[in-house]
C-alpha cells in the first residue's frame, strides 16, 4: 500500500451497535454492522461500497465521516487519527469531510430557508464573509440552481434540487472529501444521472474525493474508481470498478452482479438467485459469512474465515475475501 | 432582509389561519377580551374618565387618589365620582366629567336603604348585569375576574413552557441515565395529588396570585416536559440533526436552531388549551374556597354566590355565560392555530 497518496485509511475498523431487550432494557445482545474493515481511500478517487441494505455500508460511511464513534480500529484523515481528536480538533477535520445524504426531504431542516442552510456551515466555523449573499449565489449557481432559491424553503423543491443544496452545503468551504450516503436512491432514474453527473463535475473541478455508497451496481458503476462490496459487515471484495464487473471474484459479487437488469428487451442473462435471507447482523455466521447462502459452499468454509487477498490471476489491487478465490470461475 | 425571509412561511401559515373562520373570528374576539380587560379600569370604574373642573383637566382613572376636598366638597377621602357628577349637573357652571359606561369598581358596595342585596340588573342604576349579595357590580367583577384569571393563565403557561422545554429538551437529547432518572422522577411526581398540597399550603398561608401560580406551575410542567421529550426524541434522529452534526454544529446550536423550531408547532398548538386549562383550574379552586383570597374578583367566587343565592338568577347566569364563551373562544382558536400550523398542508410531493 502507497501510504503517500492515501487521504483516508480505515484500520480494522469496529462499530457494533448494542441491542436491548428484556424486563429492565438490558443490553441483550449487539449488532455487528462494521465489523473489522480496512481500506484505503487515494486522494481524488472514488470509491464505491455497494452491498444490500442492512451490510453495514450507511455505518461504514458515518464513521469515516465523523458522525459515529468507531467501537476500535482507526480511521486515519490527512495523517490524523479522528477517533482521538478532542470536539475542537474535530470540529477543524469536519470542515474538511463532509456528508450527503440519502433522503433530500429529511436532510434539510424545513424551517430554514436555503440561504440558510447554506450559510449556516460558514456560521458554525466563523468563515462569514463580508458578501455572504454573493457567496451563496455563487455556491448555488455552481450546483446549478438559481440565486433566487436562497429566499425559499426546501418544501418548495422538488427532490432532486434539494438533493443540489445538499451538494452545495457540502462543498461549501473546499473539503477535501465527501462520503455521498446514497445520494441518488431517493431520486427517479432521470434525475439521478444529472445529479451523478454534477457530483463528477464537481470532483474534476476541486479535485474532490468521493466514498459513493450505494445499493445500486449500475450508479456506482458510473462514478467509482474502484469498488469495495461489502456482505454482514466486512468488505468480501475491493477493486478497480472494471475489474468487480469483468471478473469478480467473490460469489457473492458474481450473483449481486447477475441481479443487475439489462436495458436491453429481450436480452436476458442468467440470473443467480441466492437461496435463503441474510444472517442477522446480530448473530452473524461462523465462518465465512456467506456460507449460509453461497453455491460453492465447502467444508472449510464454515470453520475459518477467509481473509481479504489479492487474487493470483486477476490484476493487481483486487482483493477478496474467499477461500476458492482462486479457483472458482463464473460465467459471465 | 431576515424577517422577511422568515414570514414568507409565517404569511402562508397566517392566511390559512384566516381561513379557518371560527378559528379566526375567536381569535379577534378573545384578543379584544383581553385588550379591553387591561383597559377595564376606563370602562368600568368608580372613578371618572376626565373631569373638568375650573379650568383644569384632570384624569382621576390612572393618577393617585382625589380627596374631595379638591372639587370643593367636605371631605378628605377619595372623592365619590357618581356624587360629583349629579352636583356639577345641578350648578351648571361649566365644569364637567365622564364617567365609565359602568360607574362602580368590582370592590364596593352599592347598598340601597331598606333593601338587601342582591338587585337585579337595572339599566337606571348601571347594574348592567345586577350585584351580587353584597351589592357589588357583577359586570366588574366577571371583567376583572376575566383580567385575573387569564393574566394567572398566562402566567402559568410562561412557567409550565420554560420549565417543560427547557427540561423535555435535555431529555430527549442526551437520553440515556439522565433521561431514564428523570422519567421516573417525572412518575413520581405526577403522583402528588394537587388538590391535597393546594389544602394544605392555603390553611398555612394566605395564598396570593403568584403563590397560587407558582403551586400550579409545581405540577403543571410535567405534560409539556413529556411532550416536549417526546418531540425531541423524534427530531433528532432525523437527517437534518445529523448533517448539522456533520457540519460540526455544537449540541447548543442543534438543541435551539434545529430542533426547538422544529417543535414550534407543537408548543404553540398547545398554549391555547393550555390556557384553558388554567381558567378553569384557578375557576374551581376559587370555587372551593382555596384559590385567592377574600375581596379578589374571581369567577369561581362567583359561582359559588350562584350556587348559594339561585334565586338570584343574574349572578350564576352572568357567571357561567361568561366562563362558557371564555372557554369557547380559547378553544375555537387552539382548533384554528392547531390546523394552519399542521405541517402537511405545507408539504406539497411533486
Amino acid at each position: 500500500m502507497n501510504i503517500d497518496d492515501s487521504l483516508v485509511r480505515v484500520i480494522r475498523l469496529k462499530k457494533y451497535f448494542p441491542v436491548y431487550g428484556g424486563f429492565f432494557l438490558r443490553r441483550r445482545g449487539w449488532i455487528y454492522a462494521v465489523d473489522d474493515v480496512s481500506l484505503e481511500i487515494k486522494q481524488g478517487e472514488t470509491l464505491g461500497i455497494v452491498g444490500e441494505s442492512g451490510c453495514g455500508k450507511t455505518t461504514l460511511g458515518r464513521c469515516i465521516a465523523g458522525l459515529y464513534k468507531p467501537g476500535a480500529g482507526k480511521i486515519v484523515f490527512q495523517g490524523q487519527n479522528i477517533s482521538e481528536l478532542n470536539s475542537v480538533q474535530l470540529k477543524a477535520v469536519r470542515l474538511k469531510m463532509q456528508m450527503i445524504f440519502q433522503d433530500p426531504f429529511e436532510s434539510l431542516n424545513p424551517r430554514h430557508t436555503i440561504g440558510q442552510i447554506l450559510k449556516e456551515k460558514y456560521e458554525i466555523h466563523n468563515k462569514i464573509l463580508p458578501d455572504m449573499d454573493m457567496e451563496i449565489s455563487g455556491l448555488l449557481e455552481k450546483v446549478g440552481l438559481s440565486p433566487d432559491a436562497m429566499a425559499k424553503f426546501p418544501h418548495e423543491f422538488s427532490g432532486g434540487q434539494r438533493q443540489r443544496v445538499g451538494i452545495a452545503r457540502a462543498v461549501s468551504l473546499e473539503p477535501a472529501m465527501i462520503v455521498c450516503d446514497e445520494p441518488v436512491s431517493a431520486l427517479d432514474v432521470s434525475v439521478q444521472s444529472q445529479i451523478l453527473n454534477l457530483l463528477l463535475k464537481l470532483q474534476m473541478e476541486m479535485g474532490l474525493t468521493y466514498v459513493f455508497i450505494s445499493h445500486d451496481l449500475s450508479v456506482v458503476k458510473h462514478i467509482s474508481d474502484r469498488i469495495a462490496v461489502m456482505y454482514l459487515g466486512r468488505i468480501v471484495e475491493i477493486a478497480d470498478a472494471p475489474l468487480i464487473y469483468e471478473t469478480p471474484c467473490h460469489p457473492y459479487t458474481n450473483a449481486l452482479l447477475s441481479a443487475i437488469p439489462v436495458p436491453v428487451p429481450g436480452n436476458r442473462k442468467k440470473r443467480i438467485i441466492l437461496k435463503g435471507e441474510v444472517p442477522s447482523p446480530e448473530n452473524p455466521p461462523r465462518g465465512c459469512r456467506f456460507h449460509t447462502r453461497c453455491p460453492f459452499v465447502q467444508e472449510i468454509c464454515i470453520n475459518e474465515e477467509p481473509v481479504l487477498e489479492s487474487v493470483k490471476n486477476a490484476g493487481k489491487n483486487h482483493y477478496v475475501a474467499c477461500h476458492f478465490k482462486d479457483e472458482i470461475e463464473f460465467h459471465t | 432582509m431576515k424577517t422577511m425571509i422568515i414570514s414568507s412561511l409565517t404569511k402562508k401559515r397566517w392566511e390559512r389561519f384566516k381561513s379557518v373562520k371560527r378559528g379566526f373570528v375567536s381569535f379577534i374576539i378573545l384578543a379584544l377580551m383581553i385588550f379591553l380587560s387591561v383597559f377595564a379600569e376606563l370602562l368600568i370604574n368608580n372613578r371618572a374618565i376626565i373631569v373638568y373642573y375650573n379650568g383644569h383637566l384632570l384624569f382621576p382613572t390612572y393618577s393617585e387618589m382625589i380627596p374631595g376636598k379638591k372639587f370643593g366638597l367636605d371631605y378628605d377621602y377619595e372623592t365619590n365620582y357618581r356624587a360629583l357628577e349629579k352636583k356639577f349637573r345641578k350648578e351648571k357652571n361649566g365644569n364637567w366629567l365622564i364617567m365609565p359606561p359602568v360607574p362602580y369598581n368590582p370592590f364596593e358596595n352599592d347598598l340601597k336603604k331598606g333593601k338587601y342585596p342582591p338587585f337585579p340588573p337595572s339599566f337606571k342604576d348601571r347594574h348592567f348585569l345586577g350585584t351580587d349579595n353584597v351589592g357589588r357590580d357583577i359586570l366588574a367583577r366577571v371583567v376583572y375576574g376575566f383580567r385575573t384569571a387569564i393574566f394567572f393563565s398566562l402566567i402559568l403557561l410562561f412557567l409550565n413552557y420554560s420549565m417543560g422545554i427547557s427540561l423535555g429538551c435535555i431529555m430527549g437529547y442526551f437520553g440515556g441515565k439522565f433521561d431514564l432518572f428523570f422519567q421516573r422522577i417525572l412518575e413520581i411526581w405526577s403522583n402528588i395529588p394537587f388538590l391535597y398540597v393546594v389544602i394544605i399550603i392555603s390553611s398555612i398561608v394566605v395564598p396570593n396570585i403568584m403563590i397560587l401560580v407558582l403551586i400550579m406551575a409545581f405540577f403543571g410542567w410535567i405534560q409539556m416536559t413529556w411532550v416536549m421529550r417526546t418531540m425531541t426524541y423524534k427530531e433528532k434522529e432525523r437527517d437534518y440533526v445529523l448533517a448539522a452534526r456533520s457540519l460540526g454544529a455544537s449540541d447548543l446550536r442543534i438543541i435551539f436552531h434545529h430542533i426547538i423550531p422544529n417543535t414550534v408547532s407543537v408548543i404553540v398548538t398547545y398554549a391555547p388549551f393550555a390556557i384553558s386549562g388554567g381558567i378553569v383550574a384557578l375557576t374551581s379552586l376559587d370555587y372551593l374556597g382555596f384559590g385567592l383570597p377574600a375581596p379578589t374578583p374571581s369567577w369561581g367566587e362567583l359561582l359559588l354566590q350562584g350556587w348559594t343565592n339561585m334565586d338570584a338568577w343574574w349572578i350564576s347566569s352572568s357567571v357561567v355565560a361568561a366562563l362558557v364563551i371564555t372557554l369557547v373562544v380559547v378553544t375555537f382558536t387552539g382548533e384554528g392555530i392547531r390546523e394552519a400550523l399542521d405541517p402537511k398542508m405545507h408539504t406539497i410531493y411533486e
